[in-house]
């Protein structure tokens, strides 16, 4: 099996999640026919299923990571380098499949979208003992007794299903949304509220639940299957468990097709045939109920009740109402409003490495990826677009800091001015990443409210950094009691050890940008 | 004389050359149709007994890329050879999009049909929407268009249980044909039980629209939604509109999973329903080889009873199929508005 990752090759091992991470060809098998799925982050943890799917069908199998919006994109684009596609939910393969090439698209499991609470929090509020709604949730939110992580609703659909979900929680309402509804002043103020809460956030559920597991967070708002998840690994830990909550009045249920994408291939079509028979078998599908996905109507099988634990909260005998989603325009209306008004604002710091083995090829290519995140033009057509509030600043470094543009501004003419730094920046000398970092950083927890915005570094660098300031660094993070995330995009012949290290220390994650610095771009922004 | 002899000797001993040759391609060439299929015939379509006997008997295989009823009308139709959709009303709009087809032919039929659980049947029951008359469930269509119209909240019946307000799920009408025949329903009903036809039809639109605004995003192909009835529960689905044959298709190719969901999974017949009829395309002289070959009894019989398309020579009464509560003949039916009133209905729910 081969695993291609969100930006092309791998993402990097973020601190906890180095045993998953890496692994660019796992293969089960040799030869035989191959099927390019296109995927959902999710079902990475299903990846020793897949492995033993290999060996079961003599199918070779490809896994590309992707977030459902880039999905979507990818499907509309006729998705002609894949065989197959396994999303988190049906509903973004009928919003891409505008040229029908989707084809025995079946369902593989299912796993609501929930809120996980730490176990004392949980109790405090009220929410072990009773049915819980978002209008519940928000009152907690405003009462400041609770904050939560959640995935990015433009990039994730995890993230997408519980912001529509608490839409329609707000407005009281159980048929469809509307472009009126969205306009209305009070639900835009009750949503900025609850968004409010968001402490952290993510591009995808899969690194959500690690970046979770690694920090130390109120609640988080994940599919139940990575709630339980999480829950084995904390309880494993000797730490608190997350309690599950169903928000009744803004429930989804991810349902995890899986369906051939139709090039007139029949030998893979064949191919793709034998590989989803084998997961819809029974032994297949025991094995992914063990990861916490459900698979039957008829409750949990003998052999896995002890995985859906009660004492977690976790409720396989209720009954989900899940919400309708709006229809598609309204949809794309609601995301574009996630982004440019109602999610907390984001500020993000580029700090962009400048050393001379930037000259030429590199400095290109960061400037062709700037426009990718700044220009709002380019930004928007992945619903990366900076919204009310955002702060975007670049610090340029080489073994020390350069320059720095500050735009407190989501006017596109702003951003372009920024990006028109970026152009003319000079090429400087050697590099040092931790001075680098630990000057974003200090900017944002000195000038900055950090409750008011989601914050990140971005850091971007093409080679080995000096170390002399890495313990002040290490040092200056611990003392400061920061939180703020530093994401490294690793180009050129950066050291991944160095990165890896900062991601460890600040809870963040590597991007690897060596073949594609554009979309690694693209996808880190995502995160933030 | 012998050279004569000789001479016609040879010409017959070309002509069965000839004609070893003419037999050996007929029995191994296989043409292959492509063409557009409505997601609820694909089971059908994918069956090797059926694909099998075509390929012996006609030399033909069926291609398909899915497409709703109404979509696939306005689809690129380079190289395809037929379209499979289900009803009179795709073919109508085909005619008015492309002119006529090289030919068509109606396939097979079924009934539009509620699918629901136990739970919310009984409570329809208690309502005086839903009866059992010879274990078939029946729905007064007018009473149940005035519950969708009038909001009540799931609550409001007594399903306490479940969250939001009385709906019917569907497919979206404007794209996909069982969606479609439901808001006809619909429309007849709002019309008083009677057919809507160019007189009336301005009279239920706005009701008509309010209700299907109030739906929100709906699947384009009914064969994923009846797969996320079966697969999400009373809670997600607690009622759709779709086709007769797709539960009893269901039952034949998983008799193991229809045993487990057959004591919760209720089908209601609208009172009166509407058929939906499958009519067959052809877009060229390939495609015309189509129609033989889907309407040959041995097909016909198979789509009965492993697919649950009621033919002209097959029906329940003909038994073959597991399912309960199914009943013999299709007694309550009543006409689809013409083609004309349907456009205005799919261009306003558009």
């Amino acid at each position: 099996m081969k695993i291609i990752r969100a930006v092309l090759a791998a993402v990097l091992a973020a601190g906890i999640t180095a045993a998953a991470c890496g692994c660019s060809a796992l293969k089960g098998i040799t030869g035989g026919e191959t099927i390019r799925i296109l995927s959902g982050s999710e079902n990475e943890a299903l990846e020793q299923i897949l492995l033993d799917c290999e060996r079961s069908s003599g199918v070779n199998i490809e896994m590309t990571y992707k977030g459902s919006v880039d999905i979507m994109q990818e499907l509309k684009n006729g998705a002609p380098d894949y065989d197959a596609v396994w999303t988190a939910s049906s509903l973004w393969i009928s919003l891409g499949d505008e040229t029908h090439i989707v084809k025995h698209d079946e369902s593989v499991c299912t796993t609501p979208v929930i809120f996980g609470i730490k176990q004392s929090v949980a109790e405090e509020l009220g929410f072990t003992d009773r049915e819980v709604s978002v209008k519940d949730i928000l009152a907690a939110i405003e009462d400041e007794k609770l904050t939560f992580c959640m995935t990015s609703a433009t990039q994730s659909n995890s993230g997408a299903s519980a912001y529509i979900g608490s839409l329609y929680a707000l407005l009281g309402k159980s048929s469809a949304l509307t472009h009126d509804d969205l306009a209305d002043p009070e639900l835009r103020e009750q949503i900025k509220t609850l968004l409010s809460g968001v402490e952290r956030s993510s591009g995808s559920s899969g690194w959500l639940e690690d970046m979770f597991l690694a920090g130390d967070y109120d609640a988080m708002v994940n599919y139940e299957c990575l709630i339980i998840d999480a829950d084995k690994q904390l309880t494993k830990a000797g730490r608190e468990p997350l309690y599950a909550v169903y928000p009744y009045d803004g429930l989804s249920i991810a349902d995890s097709p899986l369906g051939y994408l139709d090039h007139g291939d029949d030998k893979k079509e064949e191919a793709f045939l034998k590989v989803q028979e084998y997961l819809l078998s029974d032994e297949a599908q025991t094995a992914i109920e063990a990861t916490g996905r459900r698979i039957s109507l008829n409750g949990v099988s003998e052999q896995n009740k002890s995985v859906f634990n009660k004492e977690w909260g976790i409720d396989t005998t209720r009954i989900l109402s899940p919400i309708t989603m709006p229809a598609a325009d309204v949809l794309m209306n609601a995301l574009n409003l996630w982004q440019s008004s109602f999610r907390k604002p984001s500020l993000t710091v580029y700090c962009l490495d400048f050393s001379g083995s930037m000259r030429g090829e590199g400095n290109d290519q960061l400037v062709s990826a700037m426009a990718q995140v700044l220009l709002q033009e380019n930004a928007e057509a992945n619903l990366l677009q900076a919204g009310e509030g955002d702060v975007n600043i670049v610090v340029t470094f080489d073994n020390s800091v350069m320059n720095v543009y500050n735009c407190e501004s989501a006017d596109p003419d702003s951003l372009m001015a920024l990006y028109q730094s970026v152009c003319e920046e000079q090429i400087g000398g050697g590099t040092d990443i931790y001075v680098a970092a630990q000057y974003a950083v200090e900017m944002i927890e000195d000038y900055y409210d950090t409750s008011d915005y989601t914050a990140a570094v971005i850091l971007m660098t093409d080679g080995a950094s000096e170390i002399h300031s890495k313990a002040d660094f290490e040092d200056f993070y611990h003392e400061s009691d920061s939180d703020i995330p530093v994401f490294s995009i690793m180009f050129g012949s950066a050291e991944r050890d160095q990165l890896d290290g900062i991601a460890r220390l600040t809870n963040a994650k590597v991007f690897d940008g060596r073949t594609d610095l554009v979309a690694a771009f693209r996808s880190v922004k995502g995160y933030n | 004389m012998k050279p004569k002899v000789i001479g016609a000797l040879i010409l017959a001993a070309a002509a069965a050359a000839a004609g070893l040759f003419m037999l050996f391609t007929e029995s191994t060439q296989v043409t292959s149709l492509t063409g557009y299929l409505g997601g609820e015939k694909i089971g059908l379509f994918e069956d090797e007994e059926i694909a099998g006997y075509i390929r012996k008997n006609y030399h033909l295989e069926f291609d398909y890329s899915r497409a709703g009823s109404l979509d696939m009308v306005t689809a690129d139709l380079s190289g395809r050879d037929y379209l499979f959709p289900s009803s009179q009303t795709a073919l109508e709009y085909y005619n008015e999009v492309h002119g006529s087809g090289r030919a068509e032919e109606i396939v097979f039929n079924t009934p539009i049909v509620l699918y629901s659980h136990k739970v919310v049947a009984d409570a329809l029951i208690q309502q005086g929407i839903v009866t059992q008359t010879d274990g078939v469930y029946y729905a007064d269509m007018e009473k149940l268009t005035q519950l969708i119209l009038e909001e009540k909240q799931w609550s409001d019946i007594g399903l306490t249980q479940l969250y939001g307000s009385f709906c019917v799920d569907t497919t979206d009408p404007a794209r996909s044909n069982s969606g479609n025949m439901f808001a006809a329903l619909l429309a007849n009903s709002l019309n008083g039980g009677r057919t809507v036809d160019e007189s009336t039809i301005d009279d239920v639109l706005p009701q008509l629209k309010e209700i299907f605004s109030r739906t929100g995003y709906m699947e384009t192909s009914s064969s994923d939604l009846f797969n996320q009835f079966l697969r999400m529960g009373v809670g997600a689905k607690p009622i759709i509109a779709g086709y007769e044959s797709q539960l009893l298709e269901y039952a034949a190719e998983d008799p193991e999973g229809y045993s487990k969901i057959k004591d919760d999974v209720v089908v209601i017949y609208p009172s009166p329903t509407v058929w939906s009829t499958h009519i067959y395309i052809a877009l060229d002289d390939a495609g015309k080889s189509g129609i033989d070959a889907l309407t040959d009894p041995e097909v016909q019989r198979l789509a009965w009873e492993k697919h649950g398309f009621r033919t002209s020579g097959y029906s329940a009464g003909s038994g073959g199929s597991a399912v309960s509560g199914i009943p013999d003949t299709i007694t309550t039916v009543m006409n689809m508005p013409n083609y004309s009133v349907m456009k205005r209905i799919i261009d306003e729910l558009s």
